[in-house]
């Protein structure tokens, strides 16, 4: 048998799918799950536009096998918004310019998003390690770093707020 | 990418017994961050894939000052990041884990699997030379331990017969007078090859070294000890006039190609260079050369 049942959640909501073994998870997040802001770009494991994030750690999704990926919580750029509302990373995104042509972008902020989930305080250098695994190749990167940085300002007040 | 039977062995019995069956045709998946790739560009085509993931122990790490440190093969780089007993007693593994990839390869990407992969380059190589861990080998007949440096034979290729399975590796307990670093060259922090990389351990006493290891990586088809700029360097002074003359002993003892990173007049430079340098700053920790 060269196909396998997997069982996947994936922003919330469990799957069960039948996939041929060299499925990859990328392939079954927007060919069969249609979740396409994961963006397919070197299908190499190298460029991080794959990204999503998995038990709470990123991975791109290109080189994870989906036979691989049974059983896991999966996270994408979709799980971000709710009704309509931008996440606090992606409004910083916006409002500080850091998208050029945004290919890179779900992945950047999925990366920002593990990172803040972490350590809510981070220093420029955690930032750019955070995303050393996500190429930009308008190169924007300082705008991109000044976007997660305030992201991390504002979702630390808001936190505050809240108490 | 070509199809495949794909199996989750329970336990190492079951994984050794699939890998007799299928022979050169099985796969044996870890992270997976090199051996997907590398189906993907047709580079291997494994007709069975066997993931180790369900095998319980083989994401483990455990230490006692007296036993020494145990890493199974599947341990990742971001848990070998996290652990307090490799901060403390093994740094350079830690240093060398800090060089790999990005942090979505660190999250899925194994111990095990770099090393099995065997690229020249490996960053992992260098640190657990200089530590002269053990590879614990699991296979059809008794299990045997290989030193790390026998297990690579060439260019991703190891010593491991067929049935055999790594299933980690052990450390000796550490020594806590030695002072040690990894530097890797590379054309950037993240997501880079080394070029050059060498790990060095020292050990010395009265402004004398005593014991000290150097590896080097992507230097030869495997990652190599420099013995004989190590054996130059024991019992001479620690003056900045030995350890040039000690990195020379390494430039000897290298054989690099030359291909897309480099040169093989560039390495040779580097490996001086480099070797120079991470002496000089592993004894400068706390000692400064005359």
């Amino acid at each position: 048998m060269k196909k396998s049942q997997i069982k996947i959640k994936v922003n919330g909501e469990w799957h069960e799918l039948t996939v041929p073994n060299k499925r990859t998870l990328l392939e079954v997040i927007r060919e069969d799950l249609h979740f396409t802001g994961t963006k397919k770009m070197c299908d190499a494991g190298e460029c991080g536009s794959c990204t999503v994030i998995m038990d709470g750690m990123v991975v791109n999704s290109c080189i994870v096998l989906a036979v691989d990926a049974n059983g896991k919580e999966i996270a994408t750029i979709e799980s971000l918004s709710q009704i309509g509302t931008l996440h606090p990373i992606q409004e910083e995104f916006v409002t500080k310019g850091a998208i050029q042509c945004g290919f890179c972008t779900p992945g950047m902020i999925l990366s920002a998003k593990a990172l803040l989930d972490q350590n809510p305080n981070p220093t420029e250098m955690d930032v750019k390690k955070a995303i050393a695994g996500n190429f930009c190749r308008c190169t924007g990167y300082v705008r991109i770093v000044n976007a997660i940085l305030s992201a991390a300002e504002r979702l630390r007040s808001e936190k505050d707020e809240r108490i | 990418m070509e199809n495949f039977e794909y199996f989750e062995p329970k336990t190492l019995k079951e994984a050794v017994r699939l890998l007799v069956k299928y022979k050169k045709g099985a796969k044996l998946l870890a992270g997976g961050t090199d051996l997907v790739s590398e189906m993907k560009t047709g580079f291997v085509k494994p007709k069975c894939m066997i993931n180790l993931k369900k095998i319980k122990g083989l994401d483990r790490i455990s230490f006692s000052k007296k036993e020494g440190l145990t890493i199974g093969s599947l341990v990742t780089w971001t848990t070998i990041l996290s652990s307090k007993p490799i901060r403390q007693y093994y740094p350079i593994l830690r240093e060398a884990a800090s060089f790999i990839a990005c942090p979505q390869i660190r999250n899925i990407a194994t111990i095990g699997g770099n090393i099995c992969h065997a690229s020249p380059g490996a960053d992992s190589a260098p640190a657990l030379m200089i530590y002269e861990a053990q590879c614990v080998v699991a296979g059809p007949g008794r299990g045997r331990i290989i030193p790390v440096e026998n297990i690579f034979t060439g260019v991703q290729k190891i010593s491991l017969k067929e049935g055999e399975i790594l299933t980690g590796f052990r450390l000796p307990p550490p020594d806590e007078e030695t002072k040690g670093c990894y530097l890797k060259f590379a054309p950037r922090n993240a997501m880079g090859l080394p070029i050059v990389g060498v790990g060095v351990l020292i050990k010395a006493s009265n402004r004398t070294f005593e014991d000290v290891r150097i590896a080097l990586g992507a230097v030869a088809p495997t990652p190599i000890r420099a013995r004989k700029a190590e054996g130059f360097l024991s019992g001479k002074p620690m003056d900045d006039d030995t350890v040039r003359k000690a990195a020379e002993e390494a430039v000897k003892e290298s054989n690099p190609i030359t291909d897309i990173r480099a040169s093989r007049e560039y390495r040779l430079g580097l490996v001086k260079e480099l070797t120079y340098r991470a002496i000089t700053l592993s004894i400068s920790k706390n000692i400064t050369l005359e």
